[in-house]
């Protein structure tokens, strides 16, 4: 009997399929291409093999190596103090949250994952005038005198407050979700056993929602690599270039009002999505074999 | 049932890239201009539709990242709007990528869209090799509000009697303001360093080349560095534009279109002159300008050309809602107006030499100078940086940038050939 194909899984899968290969697949490849050119996104780019990963690697003199240098170096800061705060501090929430003497607690979940709802850029116009140094609360409240977005490292300070503020709800309601799926009879009988809430914490909790934590760790990392917002808002990348983060510069190269420096732009960009590759697996593979 | 979810989905598609191609029956017109810019533009637009004979309608477009969107279409080269609204900054470099159709058939058709009836340096701002390529609508640039009150609290009205304000002028309040107010403000501060090269005699190139480390530029950056130095100059970091709107501060180097904002502020009371200089004969203030222009097009029929003509001609003449935005009409017909004498930045054609101070730069690679100026003067001024040591970086990038970024495709082929 001819077998019939099955088309209904292409309906379903369909849709994403091409939305994938049209949004992301081509774009990425082409991205890879265009990093071995030399190209104004404009005429027909003209192949230079390495050369531009060459200037940005290993030409000292050169301003893309110093661009990339630093913007590199300013985004292993963000994403280095951040990524810890943006787990510990949703996973603490989530615990804290499950406490029987807590009350409302839809509604604190709500206060708290609101803020990523709101448009970042939105947020960092708030959060600017929120650290002003003459109308701000901030200073007004504390009697300080800093002119917060020009100064370090007060500078990274606001930009990690803004950030921590929008980012932990997500993961926060991931935490709780997960944590809600761990059966109630382990706990009852660790307690039995007289385990207290800390040895609770590590020996049933963590374990048992070690994929939602391995899966948080990557996208929040992943996503702390593309930091871009936050910084162009709060600090305008400064002060002297300090908290000009990688992304900042690759868009700049490729979309500033000059004539467009694409092939330097995406073999910055490359170098920044295998940076992300690399640290994503490295991530998945230590946590993984800690883990079983 | 498969083949009609099949039938469903192929029709989806179709509509779905239907959607993209372009109307022949309206002329589409791109414009970056957001916020109530769009807005005013939108009703300009409006009335011209409603009043024109035309078959064929305008439709404004804004698109906030308007010119990544113009490289794709002009890559692509399908979905190219057929009139374009564009900064004089990007002119030069516009035409050297022969992205640009000139302007010859529209101002053949309508007489009066010529140099006489417009501020000669928003014409001469589209014009490459001789080419014109762009009907200009406005100009828009630096501007110095001044706070009535404060100038009167501290008896310095007559800063004010020949429209300039001097460096001097400026360091003599030195120890003299009550804490907490101050001279001027940081905004902007990249043209304002912009339009000092000029009152210099200088320029940001040279024989073609970017000039950025250049005796005129140090002398610019330390004399504006000597006002923060004295204290004069909002600290660095904060927020000079809310500063001045609060009251504290007497001048405030903005932009134009500022003073609508300023207006909204009610315990305000201000007015506007020109950029600071260091002498009172000599003055400029850095501008741009928003230009109409074609994108190349071979679509484009002759009747959409017509159509396009009709309407910077109704521009021409019609533009004084322009003005509501706060920006410099470059109409001559409009700006010479006694109506328009009513809005803030008439200040700037009352007299020739007002018009003369307007200076847009054209030099081809002024993108990366102007980035990289913005991106080092408030660290330069607020002595957060060495000059020579950041004179000498800016130069760098932006030899950088021009090596990388205007590459002569023709050569680089053959060299790679080689």
């Amino acid at each position: 009997m001819k077998k019939k194909m099955n088309l209904s899984p292409i309906f379903f899968v369909g849709p994403h399929i091409i939305l994938f290969i049209v949004f992301i697949l081509l774009p990425s490849l082409y991205g890879i291409y265009a990093s071995f050119t030399q190209w104004n996104l404009v005429g027909d780019p003209v192949w230079v093999g390495l050369d531009n990963y060459k200037t940005i690697l290993f030409d000292q003199d050169s301003t893309f190596h110093y661009q990339f240098i630093n913007g590199m170096k300013n985004t292993f800061i963000f994403v280095g103090i951040s990524v810890p705060l943006m787990i510990i501090i949703p996973l603490l929430i989530a615990v804290a949250l499950e406490h029987k003497g807590v009350k409302m607690k839809s509604f604190f979940q709500s206060i708290i994952y609101v803020p990523g709802l709101i448009s970042i850029s939105a947020a960092a116009l708030i959060w600017s005038l929120i650290f002003n140094k003459q109308l701000g609360v901030v200073n007004n409240l504390f009697g300080s005198d800093t002119v917060w977005s020009a100064t370090q490292p007060f500078a990274w300070i606001v930009i990690f407050v803004i950030t921590i503020w929008a980012g932990v709800g997500g993961n926060m309601i991931i935490y709780r979700a997960s944590i809600n799926g761990v059966p109630k009879d382990l706990y009852e009988s660790a307690q039995i056993d007289g385990a207290g809430p800390i040895r609770q914490f590590f020996s049933i909790t963590l374990p048992s929602i070690r994929f939602p934590l391995i899966y948080t760790l990557v996208m929040t990392t992943a996503g702390a690599f593309n930091v871009f917002a936050q910084p162009l808002m709060m600090t305008a990348g400064g002060p002297r270039q300090g908290t000009t983060v990688l992304m900042m510069y690759i868009r700049d190269l490729a979309f500033s009002s000059g004539e467009s420096i694409a092939g330097i732009a995406s073999a910055m960009a490359v170098l920044l999505g295998v940076v992300i590759l690399i640290i994503s697996a490295l991530q998945y593979y230590l946590m993984n074999r800690n883990a079983s | 049932m498969k083949k009609i979810m099949m039938i469903l989905f192929v029709s989806l598609i179709a509509i779905g890239l239907a959607g993209c191609s372009s109307d022949e029956n309206v002329i589409e017109f791109w414009t970056p201009l957001t916020g109530d810019d769009g807005a005013y533009m939108n009703e300009l637009v409006d009335e011209y539709n409603e009043q024109s004979e035309q078959e064929l309608e305008i439709k404004h477009v804004i698109t906030s990242d308007m010119y990544t969107k113009l490289y794709t279409v002009m890559n692509s080269g399908s979905g190219i709007p057929d009139l374009t609204l564009i900064h004089a900054d990007r002119v030069p470099s516009f035409a050297k990528q022969d992205l640009l159709e000139p302007m010859t058939s529209i101002m053949e058709a309508q007489s009066e869209l010529n140099e006489d009836n417009y501020l000669s340096e928003a014409w001469t701002a589209g014009i490459v090799d001789g080419t014109q390529y762009t009907i200009p609508l406005d100009i828009h640039g630096s501007a110095m509000y001044y706070n009535k009150d404060l100038l009167a609290k501290y008896g310095v009205e007559h800063f004010l009697d020949d429209d300039i304000v001097t460096y001097d002028e400026m360091l003599s309040l030195e120890g003299k303001l009550d804490e907490g107010d101050y001279v001027v403000n940081d905004a902007l501060m990249g043209w304002v360093i912009l339009a000092q090269i000029q009152n210099l005699g200088g320029d940001i190139q040279i024989d073609g080349e970017p000039a950025v480390n250049t005796p005129e530029m140090k002398q610019a950056i330390e004399q504006t560095k000597a006002i923060a130095d004295a204290g004069l100059m909002t600290p660095y970091g904060e927020d000079g534009y809310l500063m001045f709107q609060s009251g504290n501060v007497l001048f405030s180097t903005d932009g134009t279109w500022s003073s609508t904002g300023h207006a909204q502020v009610e315990s305000l009371n201000f007015g506007v002159t020109n950029i600071y200089s260091f002498e009172p004969d000599t003055f400029h203030n850095r501008a741009s300008s928003h230009l109409f222009s074609m994108m190349n097009n071979e679509e484009r029929t002759d009747e959409k050309e017509a159509v396009i003509g009709d309407f910077l001609e109704y521009i021409r003449e019609n533009s004084i809602k322009w003005a509501e935005a706060g920006q410099i009409v470059a109409s001559k017909e409009v700006n010479e107006s006694p109506e328009y004498e009513k809005y803030m930045q008439s200040f700037f054609t009352k007299n020739e030499a007002e018009e003369d101070s307007l200076h847009i730069y054209t030099y081809e690679h002024y993108p990366y100078v102007a980035e990289a100026i913005d991106t080092y003067i408030a660290d330069l001024v607020h002595g957060e940086m060495d000059i020579d040591e950041g004179l000498k970086e800016m130069q760098k990038v932006v030899d950088d940038k021009v090596a990388e970024g205007s590459l002569d495709i023709e050569n680089a082929e053959t060299d790679a050939e080689e």
